[in-house]
């Protein structure tokens, strides 16, 4: 619907006539637009814009339960650092979140791209596989953590049970109750779930690559590790670039998988404790009456946190895109 | 396509503001009081229990919303803040989670018209605001802590209850060795181990003198006696499920009735549900002998009050809602309350009609405790219970009595007060 440029020599009237006419088109596309994006704006205004707003409002009080009090500053951030056992919780959390990005980048990632290699390769058997890899997306994570709290089961579980069977039951662990294995387990587990997406974000690229590359660098002489080294991985940077801000989001803001396997305090002895954990606690599950105060503080810090990361990373990402061409 | 985009818009409108109505809860002259609870197994027994109010309140009706216990927590604040529709009695957590509604002025105070002279004062604490002292609910249930265990594996086995710390050692190593997990619990669920504490150490610690001292700021948990009681419960670890820190609450009820352990130390609520899922279980109670140490020499048995039933400040029918929790301080809500669901009711003078509450109950009574960790240390961040479950599973890591005892004084001290000091 573009614009008819407006011929010159044309008489007055039937110039006002086609501007009158070119303001109404003009209106009612603004009206075809407003119809589109309006659904989509009033819901995003309603559940990311005004709690985004209010819990940055809620920080900035103290709050007698559910009765807002006084302007309480920066305090309730204060609070956050220095009030145990906050105090010992918010790091222990932050490095938790941590240890799960960095755990989750290098197995989930590694495994994504590594399936997505192979089974660009492969000729037979690639839709099945494909489809069996994002098969775990479809469950809930509440679900898949519940499942998996039953297969590592000390007592009834299936894989202590198989460890046993296959004579390995040397190697039989407490999954979930050993301080030093609740988290590279809950890793583990959320790796399972979610290593179908970096899969087929990397499949997808893969496939844009013209075959010609590979050609020119086999005519080079480039063995099939120095092609993937030098021609390949290169041309998937912008793609890991989304796969790790997405990785990150997404483990920054995990709950649900833990919740499910672990409680909400991050059992045993908060060893699997992580801010989506510590701020539904602190918020729902916390005696002090300034508890909105304290938890909208902390949601406060996790967005900017969060926020900031993926812009900086995606700067980031971009500028390495750039030197590739 | 004029008309597509005013749809769009109207519905758009109509979601928007569908998101903040209230909704009505009178009709045709009958008043509808909306009771939020989080036991959506008990609708059918408080519909019974329910009836007989209706049919003395002719123009009230009882409506019982239940909400997932996993997220009643959630739920209620919301509730309670809507100006209007919001529910009009709510059933609140004792002790100290009530605190911050009590102080943000969302429920209403019944003293002076809800009748409970003749309540026990302990009882009464539960819903009690800690700061005015006022009573803000009427506590329904009372639960007490002991071991069950199971009749038919004590008989097969030619064992009796325990009266004697020796005699319980003894029994734990015979079912040992016949192969039976003695003691079903969880180490994964740090109140589990908190519950298990109160069970095991009660006596070792010296049950209500010690906790009446540490309120007083005359004690505090790195006493000896205390620690030595977190010792009675973390030297149970041989008795307890193999790998025990990895063993889930549910994991342990699962084995008890399974028939796969012979004991579960556990409150009194799990007999119903525990029943339920295996009618053939026979269950007997017996209190945890005084531990070696112990400075007190006999048996006890804790016990605490489970919640009570509170009036929404904003409700819109306050005086229909007050005249229901006044009828849930009498002895026909009390007695209707333990025959349907089967539980200790609040009220005093009821006996519960299970003879094996009716037991916990008199004992209760005759060598009863408080549950200290939730009734007195019940009312910060961190909750006591939490934070001596967590020094307990440190202890089934390999943390030392001593060490562990200082890690819960100091989530304690983070937020108490002593009252003496």
């Amino acid at each position: 619907m573009t614009e008819p440029a407006v011929e010159p020599g044309g008489g007055e009237t039937r110039r006002r006539v086609r501007r009158g006419a070119g303001r109404r088109r003009a209106r009612r596309r603004f009206a075809v637009v407003l119809t589109f994006v309006l659904p989509a704006l009033v819901l995003y205004t309603m559940f990311i814009v005004y709690p985004l707003i209010s819990s940055l409002q809620y920080s900035l009080f103290s709050w007698d339960g559910l009765r807002q009090g006084d302007f309480a500053g920066l305090s309730n951030f204060v609070d956050l650092f220095t009030k145990y056992p906050l105090s010992e919780r918010i790091p222990r959390a932050l490095a938790h979140n941590l240890i799960f990005f960095a755990g989750t980048m290098v197995i989930q990632t590694t495994a994504g791209l590594l399936f997505a290699v192979l089974l660009h390769r492969s000729r037979r058997g690639k839709r099945f596989l494909q489809t069996a890899y994002i098969l775990p997306h479809l469950v809930s994570p509440i679900v898949a953590g519940y499942l998996w709290s039953m297969m590592l089961n000390p007592q009834f579980g299936a894989v202590n049970a198989a460890l046993k069977g296959v004579g390995l039951g040397a190697l039989a662990q407490p999954w979930r109750g050993d301080p030093h294995l609740a988290l590279p387990v809950a890793i583990l587990v959320n790796s399972w779930q979610w290593v179908g997406f970096p899969m087929l974000l990397f499949a997808a690229a893969l496939a844009g690559i013209p075959e010609e590359y590979h050609e020119a660098a086999r005519v080079d002489g480039a063995s099939a590790w120095q092609t993937f080294r030098r021609v390949t991985f290169p041309l998937l940077t912008p793609v890991l670039g989304i796969v790790t801000v997405l990785t990150f989001i997404g483990n920054f803001n995990i709950l649900d998988l833990i919740y499910a396997m672990q409680g909400s305090q991050g059992n045993p002895t908060f060893s699997t404790d992580v801010l989506g954990l510590l701020f539904y606690r602190t918020a729902f599950d916390n005696p002090d009456p300034n508890a909105i105060g304290q938890s909208s503080a902390l949601a406060v810090l996790m967005f900017v946190l969060i926020f900031g990361v993926s812009i900086g990373a995606t700067r980031f990402f971009r500028r390495m895109e750039a030197r590739l061409k | 396509m004029r008309k597509f985009c005013m749809v769009i818009t109207a519905l758009s409108v109509v979601a928007a503001a569908s998101a903040c109505a209230p909704n009505t809860s009178s009709s045709g002259g009958k008043i509808t009081l909306t009771v939020l609870s989080w036991r959506p197994e008990d609708t059918a027994g408080y519909k019974t229990i329910f009836a007989p109010f209706e049919k003395s309140h002719p123009k009230v009706k009882v409506n019982f919303k239940p909400i997932k216990n996993t997220e009643y927590l959630t739920v209620l604040p919301t509730e309670l803040q809507k100006s209007s529709g919001g529910p009009d009695v709510v059933q609140l957590k004792p002790y100290g989670p009530i605190q911050s509604l009590i102080s943000g002025g969302n429920l209403a105070p019944l003293d002076g018209q809800v009748d409970v002279s003749k309540w026990d004062p302990n009882v009464l604490q539960a819903a009690k605001g800690k700061q005015d002292g006022k009573l803000y609910g009427v506590p329904y249930a009372l639960q007490t802590l002991q071991v069950l265990y199971n009749k038919k594996i004590f008989a097969a086995q030619g064992l009796q209850p325990p009266t004697t710390w020796a005699d319980f050692m003894a029994a734990c190593d015979k079912l040992k060795k016949a192969g039976i997990t003695p003691l079903a619990t969880s180490g994964l669920q740090p109140w589990v181990l908190a519950i298990d504490h109160q069970i095991f150490g009660a006596t070792r610690y010296g049950g209500d003198d010690f906790a009446k001292a540490a309120v007083a700021g005359k004690k505090n948990f790195t006493d000896p006696d205390y620690t030595a009681s977190l010792d009675v419960t973390a030297k149970l670890k041989p008795y307890y499920p193999d790998k025990v820190t990895a063993f889930d609450y549910p994991d342990a009820q699962t084995l008890f009735t399974s028939g796969k352990a012979a004991m579960y130390p556990g409150g009194s609520y799990e007999v119903g549900p525990f029943t339920k899922t295996n009618p053939d279980l026979q269950i007997g109670f017996f209190d945890a002998p005084p531990a070696p140490g112990a400075k007190i020499d006999h048996a006890l048995t804790s016990g605490y009050v489970d919640g009570s039933y509170g009036v929404n400040a904003n409700s819109e029918h306050k005086p229909e809602a007050i005249e229901l929790a006044k009828w849930m301080a009498t002895p026909e809500f009390g007695q209707l309350y333990a025959n349907t669901l089967k539980q200790i009711s609040a009220v005093p003078g009821i006996t519960p009609g299970d003879p094996l509450l009716a037991q916990s109950l008199q004992n209760y009574k005759t060598h009863g405790a408080t549950y200290m960790m939730v009734v007195d240390f019940g009312y910060g961040n961190p909750l006591g219970r939490d934070q001596e479950g967590g020094a307990l599973q440190k202890m089934l890591g390999g943390t030392s009595a001593a060490d562990a005892g200082k890690l819960v004084q100091k989530g304690i001290s983070a937020w108490f007060k002593p009252s003496g000091g």
